[in-house]
């Protein structure tokens, strides 16, 4: 890259920086309690809570049958925009 | 009967029904024989009670009672020389209205004899806390006061002849005749006085009238007893040494409509062993000692007495008197009574109106409205702030969003930055009212600065050291945490740093990104300089000028590294696999919506370097590259779709306000480019490739048309024109998006239309050989549309159709 010192462009300087390119663009999300989101991310904090839009809510259950066998049920919700709070967020990766 | 908690009651009585509502006495005299029987029953004793100031009163100079306040009774008329009231008092409109008002409703009150002893009583009594409107809104207002004496427990309806006989208590248990009342009176071995008996005479014969409740009606707002009144009571002897002065201000202290009885009889007062400083300002103030033992002044018979109390030196404007009792208006003639009750309604109306807006009177106390005032003190602070604070910031924080998008939009700044300073000498007279709201926030904006800076001045003291403790108590609170740790930070210059990425990473996912985000960076810098620029400099204010030229050249730097973010000057490398890393910056949909903001800040030439670096790669851009029909698709993909849109919302616009003012060598230059640099047919099928294209070309015709172009330029624009014609020609056909089914083919006919125009006339002709087929399949698949949506249809081949000198209509 041609630039030095003083040229444009954010250094990154600590992991949030990294979330940032994000920002626009569609990211993964994984939080506790089994769920995942695919989504736009609109906006971010400190404590990653996040804004995502066009979002979609994959929840994991695992049901056990009567000869203890356990079945992953997946459900699928579908969201225009969702605020997720920072405390649940496990990690965030960018959906290229 | 209850006066402070006070059982009034005779044992024998207490079984009965209990207390009565104000109209439910069924017995007006049940309280003659009760009040007298309180004398010999065992209860109460009133000597032990009583400070025997009663006693001292020379009862002998009762007969001036009738000097002083007129004939005693007998007259039904009193006269005007009764005056004392009237002249004491100065008694508002309202109040003589209201006793107007009552005159009319009750017009027999009016002939009740007036008792001399105590004319002033009922003004007194009716000192309450009201507004004195009530009538006029609330027709049902009798029954809210008979609530109110129930109450109390008091019938005031109640004449108190405290002379029944203790025998007659049992037979008054039924209502008893006049006769029988007079006959028990005669009885009674009780000096009564002569006048007052007469006067509960008359009043015994008119009680059918419901007289007393009025007085609650009587508004508040009499004054305080007039000290003339006073003086002539001590005069008399009847105000008890002991008795301390009522102050003026005493009916409102006992101003709440509820707590004063209005028009407590007087035998409770007197009767009731109460201290007088005790009691309701109303009847000791008037009456004077109490005088229980001495039962011979049965003071209410007289309640209406007030209604002929003259008023004099009252006269309406118009000249009709004003009129206190119902006589008086009987005395008049027609016309003037006409005039008079006009007169009437309309200060009725006129008070109905205060009263409205009275209805809020007195709902805050003082500490509620300093709390208010405190609010809108912190609100005007906060004003000011946004205002006249030279501080950007607080214009940013109170509404950054609006801020950001009337920047982005052009709008007018709606607070333009002030001058700094806190005073501002300049503004002019015109806009004063903006001055003196400014006054009063400078003025609040210093009060705040001072206290600020007193804050300031306090020492700070990070530790406290006690003397002759061993160690020092440090001070922390969450934003400055008491540090633990002390550990140098190493200079940056000397810090390990990150290798930059190589030039090959340049296109990479993650640089663009970062690209991107410097870019953001920028921008927002740079709008942010906008809001705190100075005001230009006026000529010879050197430092006006210094601040304006560094302010000049942040934006400057600025300026550059936001040019450098957006690598548009990063050099082109031909048949490279990877794109520039402009076209891959405008290929994420944040770089696209970025470009609007970006030409705000830009010069032109770095637009032009913008509008060239698009055109060179027109092939190579996402827009470009992946709206290629596939064959077997109708359209691309959602996603390019949104893509395509989006370039033509906020990519689009900012390239053609630039191309209509571009002069005609760089149009040239570009369609040159476009020639030279991409694959024509490529771009010519897609929306944006055609766009670009038909911008240049319309450009073009517009300098043309405006002669503008010099004959060399258009020589050469002919030239390229030719070429990029006989590229195009062979696949005319294909620059339609899918099939003729698919809708929206208005951008190829305006690109159609943009070269025809240009086009001579044998270029015309092989054009319309070239798009004859889709002409004629557009106007016959028109026909089987709704009609809307087929002349839409129509009128997108007729633009091409009119460029050529044609019509649909000629088609048939």
């Amino acid at each position: 890259m041609a630039d030095n010192e003083d040229t444009g462009g954010p250094s990154v300087s600590e992991p949030l920086d990294l979330v940032r390119l994000s920002l626009d663009e569609m990211v993964f999300v994984k939080l506790r309690g089994d769920r995942e989101l695919k989504g736009r991310l609109h906006a971010y904090d400190s404590h990653c809570n996040l804004v995502l839009g066009d979002v979609e809510e994959t929840i994991y259950v695992v049901e056990e049958d009567d000869n203890e066998e356990e079945t992953v049920r997946t459900i699928k919700k579908q969201e225009e925009m969702l605020f997720v709070r920072g405390d649940s967020v496990v990690l965030i990766s960018p959906q290229a | 009967m209850s006066f402070f908690g006070f059982e009034t009651k005779l044992p024998r009585d207490r079984d009965g029904s209990g207390s009565k509502g104000f109209f439910e006495t069924s017995d007006p005299f049940a309280d003659i024989a009760r009040a007298h029987a309180l004398e010999d029953d065992d209860v109460i004793d009133f000597e032990d009670t009583y400070d025997g100031l009663g006693d001292q009163l020379p009862d002998d100079q009762d007969e001036f009672n009738d000097d002083t306040f007129g004939a005693g009774g007998a007259d039904t008329s009193v006269g005007r020389d009764f005056d004392f009231f009237g002249k004491t008092a100065q008694v508002s409109d309202v109040i003589g209205e209201e006793q107007v008002r009552y005159s009319l409703q009750n017009p027999n009150s009016a002939r009740v004899a007036p008792q001399p002893a105590a004319p002033a009583v009922q003004p007194a009594a009716s000192k309450t806390k009201r507004s004195g409107y009530e009538k006029y809104s609330d027709p049902g207002y009798i029954p809210d006061l008979q609530a109110k004496s129930s109450v109390w427990g008091v019938s005031q309806k109640k004449p108190e002849p405290v002379a029944a006989a203790p025998a007659a208590s049992t037979a008054s248990r039924k209502m008893m005749s006049l006769e029988e009342v007079e006959a028990q009176m005669r009885q009674q071995g009780h000096n009564t006085s002569t006048p007052a008996a007469e006067a509960f005479m008359r009043s015994m014969v008119d009680s059918q009238y419901p007289q007393p409740q009025h007085l609650q009606t009587l508004p508040d707002g009499f004054p305080p007893v007039p000290p003339e009144f006073l003086h002539a009571q001590i005069k008399q002897g009847h105000l008890p040494p002991g008795m301390p002065h009522p102050p003026p201000g005493m009916p409102e202290l006992y101003g709440g409509p509820g707590p004063m009885p209005p028009g407590v009889p007087l035998h409770m007062m007197q009767n009731a062993n109460l201290p007088p400083q005790s009691m309701p300002p109303a009847g000791p103030r008037h009456v004077g000692p109490p005088q229980a033992q001495r039962p011979q002044q049965p003071q209410l018979p007289h309640l209406p007495q007030q209604q002929q109390v003259p008023l004099p030196n009252r006269t309406s404007a118009n000249g009709i008197p004003v009129i206190t009792n119902p006589q008086q208006l009987r005395d008049l003639t027609e016309e003037q009574r006409n005039a008079y009750l006009v007169e009437d309604a309309k200060r009725a109306k006129r008070n109905h109106k205060i009263f409205l807006l009275s209805r809020g009177n007195g709902l805050m106390t003082p500490q509620d409205k300093n709390f208010i005032t405190r609010i809108q003190l912190q609100q005007l602070v906060a004003a000011a702030g946004n205002v006249a604070d030279s501080d950007p910031e607080a214009v940013l924080a109170e509404d950054f969003y609006y801020q950001v998008y009337s920047q982005i939009r052009g709008a007018p700044r709606q607070h333009p930055p002030p001058t700094p300073g806190p005073l501002r000498p300049d503004l002019s007279v015109s806009d004063g009212q903006q001055a003196r709201a400014d006054n009063h926030m400078q003025r609040m904006q210093q009060q705040v600065q001072r206290a600020v800076e007193a804050a300031k001045a306090k020492p700070k003291n990070k530790q406290l050291i006690i003397e002759g403790s061993l160690g020092k108590i440090s001070f922390s609170n969450a934003k400055a945490p008491k540090p633990m740790l002390n550990i140098k930070r190493p200079d940056s210059s000397e810090g390990p740093k990150p290798k930059k990425q190589s030039d090959l990473s340049l296109s990479d996912r993650k640089s663009i990104l970062t690209n991107l985000e410097g870019v953001y960076s920028s921008l927002m810098a740079m709008e942010d300089m906008e809001r705190t620029m100075p005001p230009p400099p006026e000529e010879g204010d050197a430092e006006a000028i210094q601040v304006h030229m560094e302010w000049r050249q942040k934006l400057h730097s600025l300026n550059q590294k936001l040019w450098r973010s957006l690598k548009v000057m990063e050099p082109i490398v031909p048949n490279s696999t990877t794109p520039h890393p402009f076209i891959a910056f405008l290929s994420y949909p944040k770089g696209k919506k970025a470009i609007p903001r970006i030409f705000r800040h830009i010069d032109q030439e770095q637009r032009v370097t913008i509008l060239t670096m698009i055109v060179v790669h027109l092939d190579s851009l996402d827009v470009v590259r992946l709206a290629q029909p596939v064959p077997g698709e109708a359209q691309p993909s959602l996603g390019v779709r949104e893509a395509i849109d989006l370039f033509s919302l906020a990519v689009m616009p900012c390239l053609l306000g630039y191309v209509n003012e571009a002069p005609f060598n760089i149009i040239i230059g570009l369609l040159g480019l476009v020639i030279n640099q991409t694959h024509v047919q490529t771009v010519a099928r897609t929306k944006v490739g055609l766009g670009i294209l038909t911008m240049l070309l319309s450009r073009a015709e517009i300098v043309k048309e405006a002669g503008q172009a010099s004959e060399h330029d258009w020589q050469q624009w002919v030239q390229k024109f030719n070429i990029l014609f006989d590229t195009l020609e062979l696949g005319l056909n294909d620059i339609f998006p899918g099939t003729i089914s698919s809708g929206d083919d208005m951008y190829v006919w305006q690109f159609l239309a943009a070269v025809g125009i240009g086009a001579s006339p044998e270029q015309q002709q092989r054009l319309v050989i070239a798009v004859k087929d889709r002409v004629m399949e557009t106007v016959s698949y028109s026909k089987t549309l709704p009609a809307d949506m087929g002349s839409q249809r129509l009128s997108n081949v007729n633009l091409f159709m009119r460029a050529i000198g044609l019509d649909v209509e000629l088609l048939g």
